[in-house]
C-alpha cells in the first residue's frame, strides 16, 4: 500500500512538472506574439473613435502588469492557473477567459471523451478478434480500414460526409445545435437537440482513432497470444474465449490502457479542424477564432493549456489504473 | 516468395548480404509494399515534373476566364459530325441572348479543337530558376534558369480541362500536380529539420545518458504531450499577411519541422541507448578502435536502415498537417496550390452541390498519403531482423 501511495505521488509530481514545461511553452508563444495586450486592446481603442495617447498606453502596460520582467509575469501566470484556476482576462473582450470558454471547453471535453470511449469500445473486442483470424477475411478488410483510417483524414471525412448528405438529402449537418436552442438556456428539449448534432462529430473523430487504435491492439495481441504461456493454459484444457480473455488479453491490456492519453490527444488534435468543417461553435473551432479573428494571445494560451491539462490528467489516471492492475509497474517507478 | 527461392539457391549470398541488400530482398517479397512503392515514385515523378505534365499555368496567370467553375472535359473520338482518328473537344463560348434571359452563359460550340500532344507554345516554365535576397546587394543571387514552354499535352485552340476548372476559372489539373508538388516540398523540409532536430536531442539524450536523458526525455514527453493541431494554429495564426507565398511556405515547413521531432528523437535515443552497450561495439573498442572510428562504421550503420524508415513513416504527417492547415486558411495560401488550398472553400452548400469536381484531387491525395504509409509499413517490416523468425 505504501509503494503504490509513492507511485501515485511520483507520478502526480510528474504530472505536475509537465504541465510546468508546457505552461512555459505556452506562455512564452504567447509572448512571442507581436504586440502585447495593452497595444492591442488601445488599437481596439482607436478604431472605437476614442484618441489615445503613449500615456494612455503605458497607463494601461503597468495596470496589466506587462512592466514586469518575463519571469515574474510567467510565474504569475502559472500561480493563478494551479492556484485559482484562473486564466487571466482575454485581450479584446476584457472578461475572464474562463468565462469566456467554460461551457464550450465542456462541450468539446464531452465530444472527445464520447469518441475516445466508443474507439476502444470498438477497437478492443474487434482487435481482439482480427488478431486471432490473423490472414482471414476479416483481417484483411480491418488492415484496410486501418491504412484508410490513416489516409483519409478527419476533415476530408467530414467534407465527404457533407458532400453525401447535401447531395442525398439536400440539407447539411452543421452545428451543435438547431437554431431556435442555439442560446437557449440548458433545458431537456436542448439536450435532445444536442445529441441530434452530436453524433456526426463524435462519428468522425472516433473514425481515425479507432483506426489507429484497432491496429494498436491487434499488433499487442497477435504477439502475446503464441506465447508459451498462452501453449501451457491450452495444454491445461483452457480454450476458446476463455482462454483468450484470461490470458493474452490481460497482457495485452497494459499497452492498450497506456495508449489511451495519446489517443486523446490525436483526437484534440483533429477537433478543431473537423469543428471548422461542420460549423460547430466549441473550443476548438474557438481557438481558430480566437487566433485568426482578433489575435487573442490569452484565450489561445488558455484553451491549449486547459487542452493540454486534460491529456495530461488522463495520462495521470491510465498510469494509476496500470499500476492496480500490474504489480510490476508499481515496483518499476519508485 | 522470391525471397525463399533464392535463399535455397545460394544459402552463400544470404549470409554474405549486407544488411541493406537484405532489407531489399524483404521488402521485394511483400506485394502490397511494392505495389505501394511504384505508385510513391510516380507521385513523385509527377511532382518533379509538374510544370511540364500541367498544361497551364496553376496561378491566376493561366485562368480561363471563359470557363469558370466548368465542368471536367472529357476528350472524345466521335460527335454528330462524324468520328476522327484523334480525339477533340468542342470550344466553349459565352453567350448572352434572348433566350437566356440576356445572362452570360457558358456553352458549348460545335467547333472541334483536337489534343495535341508536345505543344511548344504553352506557358513558360523554368529550370533552376531562383532568387536569393542577403543583406546587402552583392549577396543577391539571382539565376535566370532555363525556359521551356513545352507541355505534355494541349489543345489546338482554347483550353483544355480534365478536372475542370475553379470559381476563377484555374485549371484544377493543373493545380493537383502543383499541389502534389509543394506537399512533396513541404514534407521533405520539414522531415529534414525536424531529423536534424530529433538527431542532435536523441543523439545527447542517448550519448551522455544519465541525469541529461533524464531531463531531456521528460522535456520531450513534455511537447509531445501537447497536440500539435491547436499549436500549428495558435504559431500559425500570428503570420504576418504581408508575406510572400516563399516566406510563408518555409515558416510553414518550419514550424512543421520544430514540433514534429519527439517521435524520433526517441527512437533515436532508444538506438543509440541500446547499441552503445552492444558486444560489438565493445568488441571494437577492446581492438583499439577510436570513438569517431566505432560511431561512424559500427553505431551510425547499425541504425541507418531504421532512420530512414522511420522518416519515411513520419512523412505522410507532415503532409497531412500542412494538409489541415491549410485548409482552415492558416497555412499556405493562395498563389501557391496545395491540397488544403485548393479546398479551402469547398464546405459551401453551393459547392457541394453544384461543382462536385472540386474533390477530384482528395483521391488523389488520399492515395499518396496511403502509399507513403504502405511503404513506410513495408520498410520497417523489411528492416527489422526478426520479421522473418516470426512469421
Amino acid at each position: 500500500m505504501l509503494q503504490f501511495l509513492r507511485f501515485v505521488a511520483v507520478r502526480a509530481a510528474l504530472a505536475v512538472f509537465t504541465l510546468t514545461v508546457v505552461s512555459f511553452i505556452v506562455f512564452s508563444l504567447m509572448e512571442l506574439v507581436p504586440g502585447n495586450c495593452a497595444e492591442r486592446y488601445i488599437a481596439y481603442k482607436n478604431t472605437q473613435g476614442s484618441i489615445v495617447t503613449q500615456a494612455d498606453i503605458n497607463a494601461e502596460i503597468v495596470r496589466m502588469g506587462l512592466d514586469k520582467p518575463y519571469v515574474i509575469r510567467w510565474v504569475n501566470w502559472v500561480s493563478g492557473v494551479f492556484i485559482r484556476g484562473d486564466f487571466g482576462d482575454s485581450c479584446l473582450w476584457r472578461v475572464p477567459v474562463t468565462q469566456l470558454v467554460g461551457e464550450k471547453f465542456l462541450l468539446s471535453l464531452t465530444i472527445a471523451m464520447s469518441a475516445l470511449v466508443i474507439t476502444y469500445l470498438i477497437a478492443i473486442p474487434i482487435g481482439i478478434a482480427s488478431a486471432n483470424l490473423r490472414g482471414g477475411a476479416l483481417d484483411n478488410s480491418l488492415r484496410i480500414v486501418s491504412y484508410l483510417g490513416l489516409a483519409l483524414p478527419n476533415f476530408l471525412l467530414a467534407l465527404m460526409v457533407m458532400l453525401f448528405m447535401t447531395v442525398q438529402y439536400g440539407e447539411t449537418l452543421t452545428g451543435l445545435f438547431s437554431p431556435e436552442y442555439k442560446d437557449a438556456a440548458w433545458s431537456w428539449a436542448r439536450v435532445l437537440d444536442l445529441l441530434r448534432h452530436i453524433w456526426l462529430p463524435i462519428g468522425i473523430l472516433a473514425w481515425a482513432a479507432t483506426a489507429i487504435a484497432l491496429q494498436t491492439v491487434r499488433a499487442l495481441m497477435s504477439d502475446e497470444k503464441d506465447k508459451l504461456y498462452v501453449t501451457a493454459a491450452r495444454a491445461r484444457g483452457v480454450s476458446g474465449a476463455r482462454l483468450l480473455l484470461r490470458y493474452p488479453a490481460k497482457h495485452a491490456l497494459g499497452p492498450v490502457i497506456n495508449s489511451i492519453g495519446y489517443d486523446l490527444n490525436r483526437i484534440f488534435n483533429d477537433l478543431p479542424i473537423v469543428a471548422t468543417v461542420l460549423v460547430l461553435t466549441e473550443a476548438g473551432a474557438l481557438l481558430l477564432e480566437a487566433l485568426a479573428s482578433s489575435n487573442d494571445q490569452q484565450v489561445a494560451g488558455a484553451i491549449i493549456f486547459m487542452i493540454t491539462g486534460c491529456i495530461v490528467f488522463l495520462n495521470f489516471i491510465t498510469d494509476i489504473l496500470l499500476a492496480l492492475i500490474d504489480p510490476r509497474v508499481r515496483r518499476s517507478m519508485f | 516468395m522470391f525471397f525463399r527461392k533464392k535463399k535455397a539457391a545460394s544459402k552463400e549470398d544470404y549470409f554474405t548480404a549486407g544488411q541493406r541488400q537484405l532489407i531489399w530482398q524483404r521488402f521485394k517479397s511483400k506485394r502490397g509494399a511494392l505495389i505501394a512503392g511504384w505508385f510513391l515514385i510516380s507521385f513523385i515523378l509527377m511532382g518533379l515534373f509538374a510544370p511540364f505534365l500541367s498544361p497551364y499555368d496553376p496561378t491566376a496567370a493561366g485562368r480561363d476566364e471563359n470557363y469558370t467553375n466548368g465542368a471536367p472535359q472529357i476528350p472524345s473520338f466521335c460527335d454528330d459530325a462524324g468520328c476522327s482518328w484523334r480525339p477533340f473537344i468542342h470550344n466553349v463560348e459565352r453567350y448572352r441572348g434572348a433566350d437566356t434571359n440576356f445572362r452570360w452563359i457558358t456553352r458549348q460550340t460545335e467547333e472541334r479543337s483536337y489534343v495535341t500532344f508536345l505543344p511548344s507554345d504553352g506557358w513558360a516554365w523554368y529550370v533552376g530558376k531562383f532568387n536569393l535576397n542577403l543583406p546587402g546587394e552583392t549577396f543577391d543571387i539571382r539565376s535566370p534558369g532555363i525556359e521551356f514552354t513545352t507541355h505534355l499535352f494541349g489543345t489546338q485552340e482554347g483550353y483544355i480541362h480534365f478536372f475542370g476548372t475553379d470559381a476563377a476559372g484555374k485549371d484544377i489539373l493543373s493545380r493537383t500536380f502543383h499541389a502534389i508538388r509543394v506537399s512533396l516540398a513541404v514534407g521533405t523540409l520539414g522531415v529534414l529539420i525536424s531529423f536534424v532536430l530529433a538527431l542532435v536531442i536523441g543523439g545527447i539524450s542517448g550519448y551522455f545518458g544519465g541525469w541529461i536523458d533524464s531531463g531531456l526525455q521528460a522535456f520531450t514527453d513534455s511537447i509531445k504531450v501537447v497536440p500539435t493541431i491547436p499549436l500549428f494554429m495558435a504559431v500559425a495564426a500570428f503570420l504576418p499577411d504581408g508575406w510572400s507565398a516563399e516566406t510563408r511556405f518555409f515558416f510553414i515547413s518550419l514550424i512543421l519541422g520544430l514540433l514534429g521531432w519527439t517521435t524520433l528523437a526517441r527512437r533515436i535515443r532508444t538506438h543509440i541507448l541500446s547499441e552503445r552497450n552492444a558486444d560489438y561495439v565493445l568488441a571494437a573498442q577492446l581492438c583499439g578502435a577510436s570513438s569517431g572510428h566505432v560511431i561512424r562504421k559500427h553505431l551510425l550503420p547499425s541504425f541507418t536502415s531504421y532512420i530512414i524508415v522511420d522518416l519515411v513513416i513520419s512523412f505522410p504527417y507532415m503532409v497531412l498537417s500542412e494538409t489541415a492547415l491549410s485548409f482552415i486558411g492558416l497555412g499556405l495560401k493562395d498563389p501557391v496550390n496545395s491540397l488544403g488550398v485548393m479546398l479551402q472553400n469547398v464546405t459551401k452548400v453551393d459547392v457541394l452541390l453544384n461543382y462536385q469536381w472540386y474533390f477530384i484531387p482528395v483521391p488523389i491525395f488520399v492515395a499518396i498519403v496511403l502509399a507513403f504509409v504502405m511503404v513506410g509499413d513495408g520498410l520497417r517490416d523489411a528492416a527489422d531482423p526478426y520479421s522473418e523468425v516470426n512469421r
